[in-house]
């Protein structure tokens, strides 16, 4: 019944784009910060998060997302967002965290503004 | 002539983990019906996920049961789903809860954002909360259908 979340990561030079399918609950917010940080071991400071496959989030999920963020800011590193609903986007504004991280509305600008490399076609 | 289709749902469920997505699925499934968007659909899921989420984790009730009613009402005027979220936990006090909210404004807040959330994703929302149980009524109105 539930929708479990699957993590995928795409490197992009310096940068890491982490895609999420499913649910964000405490597990799934688990989930993201343990590939979160072995990107950031890995050197990673800046982060996409592409949610165009999660149409539901909780606030503790959200709570694990804005202790990423404040690892990476540690880190000298950003976080943003991108391909939220926008019930997610309005969450997001809710908690606050999008005064800390970016949100764009599609991959490609969230990547231009990340001076990431050019988004692969999926 | 102002005819009235009212559905009513009634789910008693254990408080186990994502138990939260099932009441959302079966709110959701009746807001389709009566009429609503699937923004407001959306938004009503959210705040149905929060309530359960609170009742889960800090009623501390005995028969670790949540109370779902959803009833919607379909009319010449508007669509209007209600909800009530009920568990017969310790309750909790109310003012308290709605000090100890903060603004995000130096660093963002983590936890405590439930009530919050369920106020901004409904039109109406009253918690009434004593130590036998507290219950949760949310009204999300659809948009009007008249011209």
């Amino acid at each position: 019944m539930t929708d479990e979340l699957k993590v995928s990561v795409e490197r992009r030079g310096t940068g890491a784009v982490l895609y999420t399918k499913g649910y964000i609950n405490n597990v799934g917010g688990e989930e993201i910060a343990n590939r979160s940080y072995e990107l950031m071991d890995q050197g990673v400071r800046t982060l996409l998060l592409n949610l165009r496959e999660t149409k539901i989030v909780n606030s503790i999920g959200i709570s694990i997302l804005i202790e990423i963020m404040e690892k990476m800011i540690e880190q000298g590193g950003k976080i943003a967002f991108c391909c939220l609903t926008p019930v997610i986007q309005k969450t997001f504004q809710i908690m606050g965290l999008a005064q800390y991280a970016p949100i764009y509305s599609d991959e490609e600008s969230a990547c231009t503004a990340l001076e990431f490399e050019t988004a692969r076609k999926k | 002539m102002n005819e009235t289709i009212e559905r009513q749902v009634d789910l008693t469920l254990p408080m186990i983990p994502d138990i939260e997505i099932t009441a959302a699925k079966a709110a959701a499934e009746l807001a389709r019906e009566i009429g609503l968007s699937p923004d407001q659909i959306d938004e009503m899921a959210h705040a149905v996920v929060e309530a359960c989420i609170n009742a889960r984790e800090h009623s501390c009730c005995v028969d670790q049961r949540i109370y779902l009613r959803f009833v919607g009402s379909s009319s010449e005027r508007r669509p209007k789903l209600e909800v009530w979220i009920t568990d017969h936990g310790r309750g909790f006090d109310l003012q308290e809860a709605r000090l100890r909210r903060t603004q995000p404004a130096d660093a963002p807040k983590k936890r405590g954002w439930g009530l919050q959330i369920m106020e901004a994703h409904m039109d109406e929302v009253d918690i009434r909360s004593s130590p036998e149980g507290t219950t949760v009524h949310m009204v999300k109105y659809g948009e009007s259908t008249q011209s």
